[in-house]
């Protein structure tokens, strides 16, 4: 219910709103004189809008016939903009002009004051429709105009273009082309500007533009077209230019193309009513006042606009339009059989690209086998779009939509790209811009991108598990040798004299005979090393001397490295005492101690060698402990070594044992020098 | 005879002419230059005790992974005793181990020098020339080692490695056959033999090797990354993604394994699926700028160019020289409408040799 009350509010509302106000008296009796000029402006206006429209109807320019029946309008629309019809002729003189997109409002409103106004007013409001991007709502539209005219001329030509034009829209819109358009604000003006042409190195621009120029604006207000410059400075356009030259005049003069190297440029200018090509060529820093071409491109009896270099600068491509048909603006060509004489043939139509409506601004792609022209024919969503074709085995095919947002509801034509194809420049009338045509950069994404994915392996397994050979050499035994020089002499002990003697050093730790040598006979001397940092036993033996024994140490490190001894020998006699170095016990104990072997074997031999020799072996003690006890072990102590002699075959008879205690000592025994030198086991002569 | 009794031999002689008056006197001057000799004999003989000793310690250091320590240690070595080559073997394996390859070659050379059939020596110096990417030096080194022994896998195994990184695939398969030949479960030179079979598009003889690799050691996550990416080199995702689930099922924390995954489920459009991977990879390893790259192609494939175009950032902070990620930069600036910004990035990637960012550049920038 709530609905059904809101609904009912707001068509009454709308009634209220969409009230037609007729250009009767009647309506404004207050103002007969702003009524009878609105009348008269209409009416002004109206012969304007005629001859606009036969134009159109022609597929011919209406030139400013529909911008002087707007002025008119204008007028009556100051004093009643509720009227309708007014409405609806405000709309199509706006939407047969490049600021097409102000008709949009006029037309809506005069569709809502009087759906009625005008056979005409469903065709242009789907116009409108078309233009404000409802392509359903616009061909609907165009098929109840459709329906309903009844006239046998050739306008259903229009209804069923653009019928077909909203058709492509809704495909186009719904499957843009991967570009960005963006209005280059830098060169635009309220005015008209189009025409861009961009030199290969993409640093300049050429356009044309009606903006103010100081030329007598026409009767409109309005300027010709002139020719301006423009070049990136900092990545953006610069304001444009007037071209340096003789280049524009007082006549619309409209850049075409470019030449590739930038040096010749095709314009078209209009004199007269009479639109022709020329060419301009870069001399310096200035180009050359335009020279009109050959009547083979500018003719006499057509008009001719919108030409283009070849990629090769033998030919020429343009729009000419034909008097003997209403097909609008065609595409041709002309080649030249000289370059030298610039001899143009006769022009020939380009069948397979022309439709039935005009054909507008052309450009060959500098590969030659790519060309873009605007044309208002099929394929197109709205005005003029832009389309590519392609030269297949010599035969331009039929042309491709550039596809929307480069093309869209509005004009959009001009295309002049930059070498690598990745920008062009076009113009476009479309909503949003700065007024009438703009310059607009196309950005063309090309094919979709794909990303880079990256994948990682340890493709070598010595990333991973590194091949070493770890294996070093093996540890050593260190060996530490050192030796330490053995000098000594074998003196007699009475005499002092040299005694050749017989030496025996022994290893006491290994118990091994490591050297046996003689002390040299006449001085006694030897020299001999010895690894440092052990225990030795000597033992000299000479003849008639008796056997001499004892056992030192070879310090490790020793800093002199040198052990002198003086050996002295004494005379076997009777009472003679030797004291036996090299016997060892251990402390406290009896029991011979395997070192001492060396030594006791060395008395063997002696007792051998001497068999009449009779020996006392008598222990002795210091005098630490108690006398008896010292006394035990002395006497034991010197019985070992009787029975070890015994053992190696030494009479008994021979030897006697003794023990002193510690009753005879040799040495202090205040000292522990004196008291090792007082342990000892002796050797004494007794018998001989 | 000992040198005891060529001193001794050696005084006698002296003792003829001297003095038959016995009695203890100063040395003369023979018996001084003996003693002077005995004393040089024992500084050098003190001098090798030092350099055993210094070389042991060197070798109980290396077994304590002490590298730069046992380096010292064998230094002191050869200090000491400049003929013991097994301190400059030992010390040349030391400095490679502690990564200063420089000084490997000089004491490996100095061996050399000393004992130039010492075929582990030039084995050595050929690791260290490698680890100085010499690898024409390391290449003759590992040559000469063969020759002076040539049944050492090692050597044929680096040598192998070094033609690998050479790009000399060929040779490199051939090397490694000749490892496998002496050390038939070198699974390792299954791998890197497959790697180079993989190099020269070989694809079925490289996942032949790789599966034998598996089939020797069925532990090796990163053997089974590299079946994975091979085998989606044959369009085999499947078996790829097999692979890669079962490198992870060995090694949950192997980042390369979920990258590679993910790239394959981007491939096959699963792109929610590949997104976890990828970030996966980034939990593993946060630092890893494949990831971070991958996962802006993500974002890219998405049309979410902001995002795109950070984590392609954070690639490039991480990796200077990813190529990859300048590629999906620059694709994701170019949608951001940053034209300039894109064709630095793609230059730069062409720079870094990314066929990508070579063929991006030429149809998107310059004239």
């Amino acid at each position: 219910m709530k609905y059904i009350v809101t609904s009912i509010a707001l068509v009454i509302g709308l009634m209220a709103s969409a009230q037609n106000v007729e250009f009767k008296s009647a309506n404004f009796k207050d103002d007969k004189d702003g009524f009878k000029a609105a009348v008269a402006a209409i009416k002004a206006g109206d012969e304007f809008f005629e001859l606009g429209n036969e134009a159109v109807f022609l597929v011919k320019s209406p030139g400013i016939n529909f911008e002087l029946a707007r002025r008119e309008y204008e007028k009556a629309q100051k004093l009643n903009d509720k009227n309708g019809e007014l409405n609806y002729k405000i709309g199509v003189c706006y939407a047969n002009s490049p600021y097409s997109e102000k008709c949009i409002s006029f037309l809506k409103t005069a569709f809502k004051l009087d759906p009625e106004c005008d056979p005409f007013l469903d065709y242009y409001y789907g116009y409108a429709l078309q233009l404000d991007g409802d392509f359903s709502a616009a061909k609907k539209s165009y098929e109840k105009f459709e329906a309903g005219y009844k006239k046998a001329d050739d306008f259903s030509k229009f209804v069923t273009k653009r019928k077909k034009e909203c058709k492509a829209a809704i495909n186009l819109t719904a499957d843009p082309v991967r570009a960005w358009v963006d209005n280059v604000t830098e060169l635009n003006t309220a005015q008209n500007e189009y025409g861009p042409s961009v030199s290969t190195d993409g640093a300049e621009l050429i356009l044309s533009s009606n903006r103010p120029n100081g030329h007598t604006p026409n009767e409109i207000g309005g300027y010709d077209d002139d020719i301006y410059v423009s070049s990136i400075e900092n990545g953006k356009w610069s304001k444009p230019k007037a071209i340096k030259g003789a280049v524009n005049s007082e006549s619309d003069d409209v850049s075409n193309n470019l030449s590739y190297d930038g040096t010749k440029m095709l314009m078209h200018r209009v004199e007269d009513g009479q639109c022709d090509i020329y060419e301009s060529k870069l001399v310096g820093a200035n180009w050359t006042a335009p020279t009109k071409l050959p009547s083979a491109i500018s003719s006499t009896r057509a008009n001719e606009r919108f030409a283009s270099y070849s990629h090769d600068g033998w030919s020429i491509y343009f729009n000419r339009d034909n008097a003997s048909r209403s097909t609008g603006y065609e595409v041709m060509y002309s080649s030249m059989q000289s370059k030298l004489r610039q001899n143009y043939m006769a022009a020939q139509m380009i069948s397979t690209i022309n439709s039935k409506f005009n054909e507008g601004p052309i450009y060959v792609h500098l590969d030659g086998e790519t060309m873009y022209i605007a044309s208002e024919g099929t394929g197109s969503i709205g005005g003029y779009d832009i389309f590519v074709s392609r030269n297949i085995n010599g035969t331009w095919s039929k042309p491709e939509n550039l596809g929307y947002p480069i093309n869209t509801q509005y004009d959009d034509f001009f295309f002049s790209g930059t070498a690598n194809g990745k920008y062009a420049y076009i113009a476009s009338n479309r909503a949003g811009g700065s007024g009438g045509y703009d310059i607009y950069k196309v950005t063309f994404w090309g094919p979709e991108k794909e990303p880079v994915t990256a994948t990682e392996d340890y493709l070598l397994a010595s990333i991973v598990n590194p091949i070493a050979d770890n294996s070093i050499e093996e540890s050593v035994t260190v060996k530490k040798k050192s030796f330490t020089v053995f000098k000594g002499i074998t003196i007699d002990a009475i005499s002092r004299k040299p005694v050749e003697a017989e030496i025996e050093i022994t290893d006491n730790t290994s118990g091994k005979v490591i050297e046996t040598f003689t002390t040299n006979s006449a001085t006694g001397k030897f020299i001999i090393t010895l690894a440092s940092g052990k225990n030795y036993g000597i033992a000299v033996k000479a003849e008639g001397y008796l056997f001499h024994s004892e056992n030192f140490d070879i310090p490790k490190g020793s800093s002199d490295n040198l052990v002198n001894k003086v050996i002295e020998l004494k005379n076997i006699k009777i009472g003679s005492k030797i004291a036996l170095r090299n016997i060892f016990f251990d402390t406290g104990k009896s029991l011979l101690r395997s070192e001492s072997n060396a030594e006791l074997d060395r008395l063997v031999k002696l007792m051998n060698d001497v068999p009449n020799l009779k020996v006392e072996i008598s222990g002795h003690t210091d005098n630490t402990g108690s006398a008896k006890s010292n006394q035990t072990l002395s006497q034991s102590r010197a019985q070992a070594v009787v029975t070890y002699l015994t053992k190696k075959g030494i009479s008994a008879s021979r030897m006697t044992a003794k023990g002193y205690g510690p009753n005879s000592p040799i040495a202090t025994n205040a000292t522990a020098d004196g008291r090792q030198q007082n342990r000892r086991t002796e050797f004494e002569i007794t018998g001989n | 005879m000992s040198p005891n009794k060529r001193l001794v031999f050696a005084f006698l002689t002296i003792a003829i002419s001297s003095s038959s008056f016995a009695q203890l006197e100063e040395l003369t001057p023979e018996e001084q230059a003996y003693k002077d000799s005995i004393q040089a004999l024992n500084e050098d003989n003190a001098a090798i005790a030092s350099s055993q000793e210094a070389y042991n310690r060197g070798i109980e250091l290396f077994g304590q992974e002490k590298y730069s320590a046992a380096v010292k240690e064998f230094g002191k070595s050869i200090q000491f005793d400049p003929n013991f080559t097994a301190a400059y073997y030992n010390k040349g394996v030391a400095e490679n181990k502690a990564g200063k390859y420089a000084d490997g070659v000089k004491t490996l050379s100095k061996l050399i020098e000393l004992k130039s059939n010492y075929s582990k020596a030039f084995f050595q110096r050929g690791l260290s020339y490698q680890g100085l990417n010499k690898y024409a030096e390391a290449e003759e080194d590992y040559e000469q080692s063969i020759k002076l022994n040539a049944t050492n896998p090692k050597a044929y195994y680096n040598f192998g490695t070094l033609r690998f990184l050479q790009k000399d695939y060929e040779g490199a398969a051939k090397y490694f056959s000749k490892t496998i030949e002496l050390d038939k479960n070198n699974v390792n030179a299954f791998n890197d033999r497959g790697s180079s079979y993989r190099m020269l598009g070989k694809y079925p003889q490289a996942i032949a090797d790789y599966e034998t690799a598996i089939t020797k050691n069925p532990k090796l996550a990163f053997v089974l990354n590299n079946l994975g990416t091979t085998k989606s080199k044959t369009k085999d995702y499947t078996g790829a993604l097999a692979a890669f689930n079962r490198a992870i099922s060995i090694d949950a924390n192997f980042h390369l394994a979920y990258n590679n995954r993910g790239v394959v489920q981007m491939n096959q459009g699963r792109l929610d699926d590949a997104e976890k991977d990828f970030k996966k990879a980034l939990t593993v390893k946060s630092d890893y700028a494949p990831a971070q790259s991958n996962l802006s192609a993500i974002y890219f494939k998405k049309k979410e160019y902001k995002k795109a175009l950070d984590h392609a950032n954070k690639a490039i902070k991480m990796d200077k020289n990813n190529a990859a990620a300048y590629v999906n930069r620059a694709n994701a600036k170019e949608m951001t409408r940053d034209m300039n910004g894109a064709c630095e990035d793609w230059l730069k990637a062409k720079e870094l040799g990314s066929e990508a960012g070579k063929k991006y550049y030429a149809g998107n920038c310059g004239i």
